[in-house]
């Protein structure tokens, strides 16, 4: 069939509008040690990277929603064990940690980029290893019968690999804010406004949180898929480069912040169907309306 | 008069605040969001199959967190790119957009829950029936713009109270977005403690002996139909926004006034800022006025509690 090409971008979206796409995405390949390698490979780069500010937004904005889906593939690991309403506080816990390890990571960085020059920028992965090694230890008080004894299988790792995750995700996203993780930089005002960079922590602190506890509490069950989870998690990612990428119009200019917004905006609308997609296909049913089922009928 | 004009302001606030937790409680409503949320949950494992709208975004604290920190964020961009040009009018647009972000965003993210936790309920044949799942949308954005809108507004007041009330220091250091993370994670925190035991109690489990908990036996068995027909959560919000709702904004209104009203009084017994400025005596007398507030309520509540139990029976193995 020979179709010009407008013809076949109308065809296109037509297929897209059409519901009965099946629409397969899997993690299988990404399993829980790959996908995690592979962010933290790709965080740390990318985080290391972020110190110059010519770095476009939009790359650390995909750094950051790897690192988010990580952690929150790593928040499902932890909570399965029927933690139940301790899913929201794992979150929390890992973007608690992160904050510590993103500040001390910064610190650490700047103080040796000040000193002994541009050798300095590994020093961020100083922050990263430190929590790694917080996380573990945490873990290890958590899980052993002498202290807490909650014997959750794997809660070590879990709790290593939340903590780095958070903190890569908290570097990336305060330098997509400030441009740069350079401590100078966030603790100074933004040029033209009476506001540092540090006065949005607050949000990025929140919307970090939400993108790793989130997917696993709203899809938590017994019938929960992996995959699934992680679509959301992608989903979350999007919503936050949008809001990240406001952030970064007003505080960089639009060069930075616009294509963050678009990317985040692009990675929502797929996903969010994606996702959706999946859930109605895999529910029990999915009726318009109807009647429940009364006891043993 | 600045003391006067801090004391107006202090009232604003919590007006503001009583709505915000008002409306906060019955978008949690809407959506059987967290403590109630447990037994929504366990309904269909237990062979209850129902159509409550499964909100499961996080517990209320945290997501409130998150929308009103949103909130806070857009309205403090939109007010640094308009203050310089018209002032402080510039927050006039500024608060509304702020929350509408915000309120639009936490409705996407309770959009995703509903179907994300009743597909896995797959093997316990709990559908995903559409007409709750859009239905609920809509709801839960309005309300959750008022209580929004409220947090945002009484941030911008408390960052600008100096300019507002004239009292010198008066204003809040904290940026915006912070301020609105306090005031989300504490509204939403009163919210879940005050509200949720409103709709707990006496909608989802009506046919329960005063004062008794619930039995592990009878986990999951919620009150599915309603006075006509079948239940959903939208009836809870009717229901609760009788009693339930302005009970919960008493609660955060009174948190907030008693607070803030004894600062505001050991400030003027301590001279207010003023050449007779002594901060000892405000912090005495505030403290002091503070012991005494909680003294009359611990002994109000206690009277409260014997004249119910009094009246509606003793409790079960009493």
């Amino acid at each position: 069939m020979t179709v010009t090409p407008a013809v076949e971008e109308e065809e296109k979206k037509e297929e897209e509008e059409k519901p009965k796409e099946k629409f397969e995405f899997s993690f299988d390949y990404f399993n829980e040690s790959r996908l995690g390698l592979f962010a933290l490979i790709v965080g740390a780069i990318i985080a290391v990277a972020s110190f110059f500010p010519p770095l476009p937004a939009f790359v650390k904005g995909i750094g950051a929603m790897l690192v988010i889906v990580w952690g929150a593939d790593s928040v499902r690991k932890t909570a399965r064990y029927g933690l139940g309403t301790g899913v929201p506080s794992i979150g929390v816990l890992a973007v608690g940690f992160g904050l510590a390890g993103a500040i001390t990571g910064m610190a650490i960085g700047s103080e040796i980029y000040h000193y002994f020059g541009i050798i300095g920028i590994l020093g961020i992965l100083a922050g990263v290893a430190f929590m790694a090694v917080v996380g573990y230890v945490s873990g290890v008080l958590a899980n052993n019968e002498k202290f807490i004894g909650m014997k959750i299988p794997g809660l070590e790792r879990g709790m290593a690999e939340l903590a780095m995750a958070g903190t890569l995700a908290i570097t990336l996203e305060s330098s997509i804010v400030a441009g740069t993780w350079y401590s100078a930089a966030i603790m100074s005002p933004i040029k033209g406004y009476d506001v540092t960079p540090a006065a949005f922590f607050a949000v990025i602190f929140i919307l970090s949180g939400f993108g790793m506890l989130q997917p696993y509490n709203s899809c938590l069950g017994a019938d929960e898929r992996r995959g699934r989870t992680l679509l959301m998690a992608i989903e979350i990612g999007g919503i936050n480069c949008i809001i990240l990428g406001a952030v970064a119009t007003m505080s960089l200019g639009a060069v930075q912040g616009v294509p963050l917004i678009v990317l985040g905006a692009i990675v929502w609308v797929v996903y969010y169907r994606a996702y959706m997609k999946a859930c109605m296909a895999e529910a029990y049913g999915t009726p318009g309306t109807g009647l429940i089922k009364t006891l043993g009928g | 008069m600045p003391v006067i004009s801090l004391f107006a302001w202090l009232l604003v606030i919590v007006f503001l605040a009583f709505i915000a937790c008002m409306f906060e409680d019955l978008e949690s409503d809407v959506g059987s969001q967290s403590n109630p949320n447990s037994q929504v949950q366990l309904a269909p494992e237990m062979g209850y199959i129902h159509r409550y709208y499964n909100k499961a975004i996080s517990g209320e604290g945290l997501s409130y967190a998150l929308a009103c920190t949103i909130a806070g964020t857009i309205a403090l961009l939109l007010l640094l790119k308009f203050e310089p040009t018209y002032g402080p009018r510039a927050a006039i647009l500024a608060i509304p957009v702020g929350a509408a972000v915000g309120s639009i965003s936490h409705m996407i993210r309770a959009s995703v829950c509903y179907p994300g936790r009743e597909s896995a309920h797959k093997r316990f044949e709990q559908p995903i029936y559409l007409d709750v799942f859009y239905g609920h949308l809509v709801p839960i954005a309005t309300h959750n713009f008022i209580a929004v809108i409220c947090i945002t507004g009484i941030a911008y007041i408390q960052s600008n109270l100096t300019v507002l009330s004239g009292v010198s220091g008066a204003s809040n250091p904290f940026p915006l977005p912070l301020l609105c993370l306090i005031w989300g994670i504490t509204v939403g925190a009163i919210g879940s403690s005050t509200g949720d035991i409103h709709y707990g109690t006496e909608r989802e489990f009506q046919d329960r002996p005063f004062g008794e908990g619930r039995r592990v036996v009878y986990h999951g068995q919620i009150c599915r139909y309603g006075d006509c027909g079948i239940r959903t959560s939208k009836d809870i919000v009717a229901f609760c926004a009788k009693y339930g709702g302005p009970a919960t904004g008493l609660t955060f209104g009174l948190i907030v006034l008693f607070e803030n009203w004894r600062t505001v009084i050991g400030m003027m017994l301590g001279g207010l800022a003023g050449a007779a400025w002594n901060p000892g005596i405000a912090a005495v007398s505030g403290i002091g006025l503070g012991i005494a507030v909680a003294i009359v309520l611990i002994v109000l509540n206690t009277w409260l509690v014997r004249w119910a139990r009094k009246k509606f029976g003793p409790f079960v193995g009493e």
